[in-house]
């Protein structure tokens, strides 16, 4: 993995804090709360290390703490993951359905929103690849 | 610089940015970007200069400006006039400018910017890029069609007059793409002699429109394109498909396909992970973080994502009494700093928090994780 990236090692980092926090706290709780609730560990680490010059980090850390502050995650989320995952092909095509994957996306004009799409599919592949592997060697390790 | 930066984010609103505020958070990017050479957000080199600096016109007038004219040794001349049929001036909104005062008091800037200058020497339509930095005194000066406002002293350059099919069919055969951006050259290139120069000269294409906006059309047309392609090339398999519409489509299934993942994978970690003991690995880093961190308050601002994940819990803040985490728990009891994390942050925070982390984890598939919490506890 091509890791030496300052960046993907602070999102590395966050990741893992916010994972071992989440399984202490949340160790009662089924496993489906948990896995909800690291999904939002797993933007809000990557959000936070994208940093603040995104559009986009800074769009999600909003939701993020708006949806942490209702204290109603849950079903916020479980709506909009159904809905971005159910409804994939009713989603918009074209730059309407762009604004409505990328967050923040709604209040950019064109040409940011296709460079904020840049830097979005970035950290999500990179976050994808860490939470890949912490994956593959927790499940190793699980074997052993 | 960053300090200066995020000071000026955050006399704003947190939630609320102004455009100027948004744009010279973009700027300062772009800036970075150059400066620092493992940041992977330049553009491609061989796009067009304010492609390369991601702004537009006006803006990059300002930022060379504020550069001070020391730095970039402009040779102060104009170059050989053209026919006045392809020239046309373009008001730079000046009005703008001086909602822009940008907090550049980055100085170490200097040594890429004179790379920065070079390449725009380079990109330059005049007869003078074929010799590429000799002709001129200096390597870094740029054949600037700089324009004091009444005086035009063409012959200052020691440069032979260029007839106005030359650069045409240099510009053509200059880049690999074929159409040179010439006019971007000129936007980002001048007003750098020191005095703050209304107009901006640029050089339209042979059989192209000449009024202020279809040029404007232009340069937004080809921001886009550039964007268009690095997204191409971000996204797999997106290089063969043609027609933007069918771009977009594949692109939004790419991102589609990555938020899923992260769906499946964090269900999948949910299930897998009791068994991974990171506390080794946090109580070392939080012994480092913490008496740097401890006039700051961002403590508090790294442990914030993990925060939020245990405030989507019901759970009362004061429940958590873990065995390890002593001083962990002592930041997470601190009291909650609001939305304005990343304007006390700057990035300074990542950088004495990376000596620990890189010296800690290589992250890789060999390394597992439990081994280094495990190596991390014995050095404790």
């Amino acid at each position: 993995m091509e890791n030496p990236n300052p960046k993907s090692l602070m999102a590395a980092f966050h990741f893992q804090r916010a994972l071992s926090l989440v399984h202490r706290t949340a160790s009662k709780s089924s496993r489906a709360v948990r896995g909800r609730r690291i999904q939002c560990a797993a933007y809000a680490s990557m959000a936070y290390s994208a940093g603040p010059r995104r559009a986009w980090s800074r769009a999600l850390l909003r939701r993020l703490r708006r949806a942490a502050r209702r204290r109603q995650p849950r079903a916020g989320w479980r709506r909009r993951a159904a809905a971005g995952a159910g409804a994939a092909s009713r989603v918009a095509t074209g730059a309407a359905g762009l604004r409505r994957l990328v967050p923040g996306g709604g209040g950019m004009d064109y040409c940011s929103l296709l460079e904020e799409t840049a830097d979005y599919i970035k950290c999500l592949s990179v976050q994808v690849k860490l939470m890949q592997s912490i994956a593959d060697s927790a499940s190793l390790c699980g074997q052993l | 610089m960053e300090s200066a930066q995020s000071s000026g984010v955050g006399s704003g609103n947190s939630d609320t940015y102004t455009p100027e505020i948004a744009e010279s958070l973009r700027f300062q990017e772009e800036i970075q970007s150059l400066i620092d050479p493992s940041f992977d957000g330049s553009p491609a080199a061989g796009g067009s200069f304010t492609a390369l600096l991601g702004l537009p016109a006006n803006q990059a007038v300002e930022l060379l400006h504020e550069q001070g004219p020391g730095e970039l040794p402009v040779s102060g001349a104009a170059s050989s006039s053209p026919t006045a049929g392809e020239m046309w001036r373009l008001r730079v909104g000046e009005e703008a400018a001086p909602a822009l005062r940008l907090p550049l008091d980055c100085s170490p800037t200097f040594p890429s910017n004179a790379a920065l200058v070079e390449r725009a020497a380079r990109f330059s339509v005049f007869a003078t890029a074929e010799s590429p930095a000799s002709s001129t005194g200096g390597g870094p000066s740029p054949r600037l069609k700089t324009e004091p406002a009444d005086s035009d002293s063409p012959p200052t350059l020691p440069i032979a007059a260029e007839k106005p099919q030359r650069p045409t069919k240099r510009k053509e055969s200059e880049k690999s793409k074929g159409k040179t951006p010439a006019k971007k050259s000129k936007n980002a290139e001048e007003n750098t002699g020191g005095d703050k120069l209304p107009y901006v000269h640029v050089r339209a294409r042979r059989g192209q429109a000449t009024d202020s906006h279809s040029l404007a059309e232009r340069a937004r047309r080809e921001k886009i394109n550039a964007r268009m392609k690095l997204l191409q090339e971000l996204v797999p398999g997106c290089s063969k498909i043609t027609g933007t519409a069918l771009v977009l489509d594949e692109i939004i299934n790419h991102v589609q396909s990555l938020q899923r993942q992260v769906e499946f994978l964090s269900m999948r970690l949910a299930a897998v992970n009791p068994r991974i003991d990171f506390s080794g690995l946090d109580s070392f880093l939080s012994a480092e973080c913490g008496p740097l961190t401890a006039g700051n308050g961002r403590g508090g601002a790294v442990l914030d994502p993990a925060m939020w994940s245990s405030e989507a819990t019901a759970a009362a803040s004061g429940t958590r009494r873990l065995p390890q985490q002593q001083f962990w728990h002592v930041d997470l009891m601190r009291p909650q700093q609001p939305s304005t994390m990343w304007e006390r942050d700057g990035a300074s925070h990542p950088h004495f928090l990376l000596n620990p982390a890189t010296s800690l984890f290589v992250y890789d598939p060999a390394n597992s994780v439990p081994l280094n919490s495990n190596q991390l506890k014995t050095e404790l």
